[in-house]
């Protein structure tokens, strides 16, 4: 399986660009026509809507464009956020009980990188298997009795903004996660390795890559992703039970492949999918103003999603005609 | 090498007696799981998952997925209701035309794309799953039905037994399992979806028409799903738009588990029925032993895991044999 | 050497004058076959003598640009897979591509499986395939599974499904390339029992004693064109070869003579069951040691061993004193190792990144600042190399897949110069490249060596590993069969050793 040719990349650059042109279009339009979206309250929601997932789509990118995938990481959130709920409840101070989450969350995600690196298992069935594994040992362990009484200090850190801006107290984090994964994927060895396996796992074998290494490191890294990203969603809800998070994995995912990344591996931008996961939160906010209903939401990303795959292949499939038809006629 | 080899047989046998086996130990825990009446609820809770497996069977045998089909069944479900309820003269059989045609449409989208323009069937199935069920939230408009609406007649229904033991939902799986196989067996159309499973490039070569058998696959099993939401309705007596919600995965183990690959080519609907009902047994066993019902997610996901382990197992010892042989060849 | 079989039977393909060319490359260019019904054809020639597109024509993959080819007396219609099928062609290739997940029968009679009104019958196909499988004097179960049968098996089980599709002529692309002795054998049984059912069997073969012991006739092809045809019992092994290989060697290599310095790649009795076995021999400094022999003898896994890409089961590879890890190819890489691919695109290459991305792939420890890569740097070295190497692109960030063969292997070639290795493998150099690259890229070898690196080169050229190497390896079947030196060797001597146990002359 493999529609990646260089014209899908040519059509992936200027994705990213016609992505970028959305979000400004949307933002335009949004604020033109709905009095309160361009406020510093609505602006700070949208990124604090976006946060856990711009976090968690961070790794993601790296996992897809080499050519593996994991379903798991709403999952993985919601089970590092009842473990965090679960170690200050048994008495754990805040900042022991965030080191836990996040050691979970690596932990499961390196138990996903075992399965699919060692025991060489799909990455796309066993993620669907330790999706439901996770929440379910979430929900065994906190099931019915979720935690809700966290510390000001730090659901304030979750929750509320730095005075009266725009900016959320955890979007700082983001940025930071944003500028450390973007530079790792475009200017280290380490981000050009990813490429090479997703473009071609073979030639990748063959210039020394440890592919095996490699890909468990990244599963390692999304699941630490999700043990972050479950601090910040446990702080901003002040909520730490097995609901939580739940239906993030396709948010993230769509917002990865709505941003340029290729779901055939080997390609993929981190401004793109900055733009794609703003793009979506954006879109629902202004949705949310407009008091549609929210499910249309849904609908809105499953529509996103599909056209995130389908376009680039249309327009393959208009270029391939046009060229056979210059040629019958020349 | 022969034994080495799983054919068809080998493969749905060992799971029946895994099945039997399963069956004798929980009822070792819960003496009244063998009764009548436990039978009868074994087979009535299989009915719908049971159903969607045989459904999505010819689409993981050609190394495709279809995530879409929980969604289809809730919003198959709910619509049926509705009608029903906007109906009340309507009989059983209007039910039945409904949902299908409902899960015809899903199955039709997702082939175009699948088929037609060649996209990942994760991807557009991940698709239309959010897209249907975020048409269900949005059609049902927090609009619930119960049993008052919905035909006396379908009710009825769901609750005849034949022979005491087997409910009407789980005849129907059963009439289904039987026509799927015997297509899958003894017509062209169907032995092809397994040439496309086992080596797609060879497939085209010897001209099989890979596109009508992956996008009617696909219409298949979304039809199928539409089914379900009927049995649905016969089962649960209520609908509303959370219907079904997540159960992707239930069916993907039961598929799984009942020995059709995730790497295409081997499988087939009996198996597809006795993983089901091994996955329901499984929970019910463990129920009985007095594990929380919260842990029925995390259950799921472990066998499913142990599903995939053991066919890695199996392609993992063919290989080893094939390598075996080379060596000798060499020697 | 027997033949004792006499061809009888009617002209069945008559092949005269047959052109092909690709871009600007001839393929062919005067290729003539006669086949004859109930009769057994060997096709020989070097590779690039023309054998594989006679064939691929005749199964309908390309379209021939001159000549005539009938099929029973009537035009033998070209260009479609289907069409060749349908007028009795039937072709097995070296790896056949069975549907591993069914069973026999059901591979025998794939797509047009027989009909009981509206059930397959499968019943019949069982014993159809059973009835062909004994025909063919082969033991094999119609109800087991394809998944594990050997290559030699899933031969029989396409050459069962040829038959029972009718088919007059059977084509076989080197069909011994992967089989044991004893299997060979069985092939041989069944090749007879296809002649003596008067079906007309045409095959490929490197393995001369293999031929000389099945086949009722020898066709000769070189450069192209057909040199002779006779039947076996009126030529021999000596005169076939010289048919094969009788060119004259023009100096297109200038060779030249290097200081050969101490060793710096020593392999000691190396064996990876499966491919190799007992594989020893050194490289110096300066010295240019060829690995020949056909496809499939191991070459290619013997490189990818020593690197490091495949593990192996005994023995040592030692470069320069110390004693490398098995399955390492960082190690190898940091102790000044490198290899250049047999398959440059799906092995040797990104297609899709540019040609920058590709050289610098194995160059980030000099392109770092600090802890990032320097683009500018990266730039400059590909700048760099392109100019040493003449490598012609438009852009630095095309794909390198719009580059032309040539100019993909200099990529390559390009990327592990680029770490200044002291050994260097390369797998196949000038395979799919013009006259005119080939002779860049072996002047690029030649100054690689008498910069006192230590080449080992993988050909099946013959005049490639003759006009290049200061020794030359011979392995045949997995094994190391023969070492000459640069002044000692000949292709006679060559092809001899790396096709047939039977010696050649005393030359």
């Amino acid at each position: 399986m493999s529609a990646l040719t260089s014209k899908t990349r040519q059509i992936r650059f200027t994705w990213d660009i016609v992505i970028l042109g959305f979000l400004f279009l949307v933002w335009v339009l949004a604020s033109l026509t709905t009095s309160n979206f361009l406020t510093s309250l609505n602006v700070s929601q949208i990124f604090s809507n976006t946060g856990e997932i711009m976090i968690m789509a961070f790794p993601v990118t790296f996992l897809i464009i080499s050519g593996e995938i994991d379903l798991s990481i709403a999952s993985n959130l919601a089970l590092s956020s009842c473990m965090l709920g679960w170690s200050y409840r048994a008495g754990l101070p805040i900042p022991a009980a965030i080191v836990v989450a996040i050691a979970v969350g690596t932990l499961c995600g390196a138990v996903n990188g075992f399965l699919v690196t060692k025991v060489k298992l799909a990455s796309l069935a066993v993620t669907i298997a330790t999706l439901a594994l996770y929440r379910g040992i979430a929900n065994g362990l906190v099931g019915s009795k979720p935690i809700s009484a966290f510390p000001d200090f730090w659901t304030s850190f979750g929750y509320d903004t730095f005075g009266n801006s725009f900016i959320p107290k955890a979007l700082p984090l983001v940025i930071i996660l944003g500028i450390i994964f973007a530079l790792v994927l475009h200017r280290t060895p380490f981000g050009r390795r990813t490429l090479a396996i997703g473009q071609s796992p073979e030639a990748a074998r063959f210039a020394g890559v440890n592919v095996t290494k490699h890909k468990m490191i990244l599963f390692c890294l999304t699941g630490m992703a999700s043990g972050i990203a479950s601090v910040v969603y446990t702080f901003r809800f002040s909520l730490s039970q097995p609901d939580n998070g739940t239906g993030m994995e396709l948010l993230v995912i769509s917002a990865c492949l709505l941003g340029g990344v290729s779901i055939f591996g080997g390609l993929g931008t981190m401004w793109g999918v900055v733009a794609g996961v703003l793009l979506a939160g954006s879109v629902e906010s202004w949705l949310t103003l407009r008091n549609v209903n929210a499910q249309w939401r849904t609908i809105v990303t499953g529509v996103l999603l599909l056209s995130s795959v389908a376009i680039p292949v249309l327009i393959d499939i208009l270029k391939r005609r046009r060229a056979t038809a210059a040629i019958k006629k020349g | 090498m022969h034994k080495l080899a799983l054919s068809f047989k080998n493969r749905e046998l060992s799971l029946l007696v895994i099945l039997v086996f399963t069956i004798g130990l929980t009822s070792l825990i819960n003496p009244r799981f063998i009764t009548g009446s436990g039978t009868r609820d074994l087979f009535s809770s299989t009915a719908v998952v049971a159903l969607l497996a045989i459904g999505i069977a010819p689409i993981v045998i050609m190394r495709h997925i279809d995530l879409s089909i929980s969604s289809t069944v809730g919003f198959s479900a709910w619509i049926v209701a509705a009608q029903c309820a906007a109906h009340p003269n309507y009989k059983v059989w209007q039910a039945f035309i409904i949902g299908p045609a409902v899960g015809l449409c899903v199955g039709i989208v997702n082939g175009l794309l699948v088929a037609g323009l060649r996209l990942p069937s994760l991807v557009v199935t991940l698709g239309t799953l959010y897209i249907v069920r975020g048409l269900d939230y949005v059609v049902s408009n927090s609009v619930d039905y119960n049993s008052q609406d919905l035909p006396k007649s379908l009710m009825k229904l769901g609750e005849t037994t034949y022979f005491g033991l087997v409910p009407f939902p789980f005849v129907l799986v059963i009439i289904f399992m039987i026509l799927a196989s015997l297509y899958m067996k003894f017509r062209k159309a169907g032995r092809d979806r397994y040439a496309i499973g086992s080596n797609p490039p060879a497939a085209e070569l010897v001209g099989i028409k890979v596109f009508r058998r992956t996008f009617l696959s696909f219409v298949f099993s979304g039809t199928t799903a539409g089914l379900a939401g009927v049995l649905y309705l016969m089962r649960f007596a209520q609908v509303d738009a959370t219907a079904f919600y997540g159960q992707e995965l239930a069916v993907v183990a039961a598929v799984v588990i009942g020995g059709i690959s995730i790497n295409g080519g081997i499988g087939t609907a009996q198996g597809a029925v006795i993983g089901a009902l091994l996955v329901q047994t499984i929970q019910g066993g463990l129920s009985a032993l007095g594990v929380d019902a919260f842990w029925k997610q995390a259950i799921n996901g472990a066998l499913l895991i142990v599903a995939l382990f053991s066919d890695r197992v199996l392609a993992r010892r063919s290989e080893r044999a094939l390598l075996a042989q080379r060596i000798k060849e060499r020697a | 050497m027997e033949s004792t079989v006499t061809s009888k039977g009617d002209l069945v393909l008559a092949i005269s004058g047959l052109q092909k060319r690709f871009g600007g490359a001839i393929a062919l260019s005067n290729a003539n076959l006669t086949i004859r019904a109930g009769e057994i054809h060997a096709l020989l020639g070097e590779n690039g003598a023309g054998k594989s597109t006679m064939l691929k024509i005749l199964a309908g993959v390309h379209t021939p640009d001159g000549g005539t080819l009938n099929l029973e007396g009537k035009p033998f219609i070209t260009g479609s897979t289907q069409t060749s099928i349908d007028q009795g062609i039937a072709v097995i290739y070296q790896e056949p591509s069975l549907f591993l997940d069914l069973t026999l029968a059901e591979n025998v009679f794939i797509g047009r499986q027989p009909m009981k009104g509206a059930k397959i019958d499968w019943n019949f196909a069982q014993e159809e395939s059973a009835r062909l499988f004994k025909q063919l004097g082969v033991e094999l179960d119609p109800k087991r599974i394809a998944r594990g049968l050997s290559i030699a098996d899933q031969q029989v089980v396409e050459i069962a499904k040829a038959l029972s599709m009718d088919a007059k002529v059977i084509l076989m692309d080197e069909p011994t390339a992967a089989l044991s002795s004893s299997e060979v054998d069985r092939l041989m049984t069944v090749m007879r029992s296809l002649r003596d059912s008067n079906k007309a069997v045409i095959f490929v073969s490197h393995r001369l004693d293999e031929v000389f012991a099945i086949s009722d006739f020898i066709t000769v092809m070189r450069d192209g064109a057909t040199v002779s045809e006779a039947k076996v019992g009126a030529t021999d092994l000596q005169k076939v070869i010289k048919d094969m290989v009788g060119r004259e060697l023009t100096e297109l290599f200038p060779k030249t003579e290097n200081k050969i310095g101490e060793v710096v790649l020593e392999v000691n009795d190396v064996t990876n069951p499966a491919y190799f076995r007992n594989i020893s021999f050194k490289v110096r400094k300066g010295e240019i040691v060829a690995l020949a022999g056909l496809v499939g003898s191991g070459r290619s896994e013997v490189a990818r061993a020593i690197f490091g890409i495949d593990d192996y089961e005994t023995g040592t590879v030692t470069v320069k004193g110390k004693l490398m890890a098995k399955n390492n190819p960082v190690t190898a890489m940091n102790q000044g190792m490198a290899l250049v691919p047999e398959d440059r695109r799906q092995q040797g290459l990104f297609m899709v990144a540019s040609v920058n991305k590709n050289i610098s792939m194995e160059s980030f420890g000099n392109l770092m600042k600090g802890l990032f890569i320097d683009f500018g740097k990266e730039r400059a070295l590909s700048e760099t190399w392109k100019q040493k190497l003449s490598i012609k692109y438009d852009n630095q960030r095309d794909p390198v897949e719009r580059l032309s063969g040539g100019n993909q292997q200099k990529t390559v070639l390009a990327k592990w110069l680029a770490t200044d290795p002291d050994i260097l493998i390369v797998d196949e150099p000038t395979r799919g490249i013009d006259v005119g690259t080939k002779a860049e890229v072996h002047r690029l070898l030649n100054q690689a060596a008498s910069e006192g690196k230590a080449i080992l080169m993988i050909s099946s050229e013959l005049p490639e590993v003759l006009g290049m190497a200061d020794r030359i390896i011979v392995m045949r079947e997995g094994r190391q069969v023969a070492e000459f030196s640069r002044s000692e060797a000949t292709q006679e001597k060559v092809i001899a050793a790396a096709t047939s146990s039977a010696k050649v002359g005393a030359n």
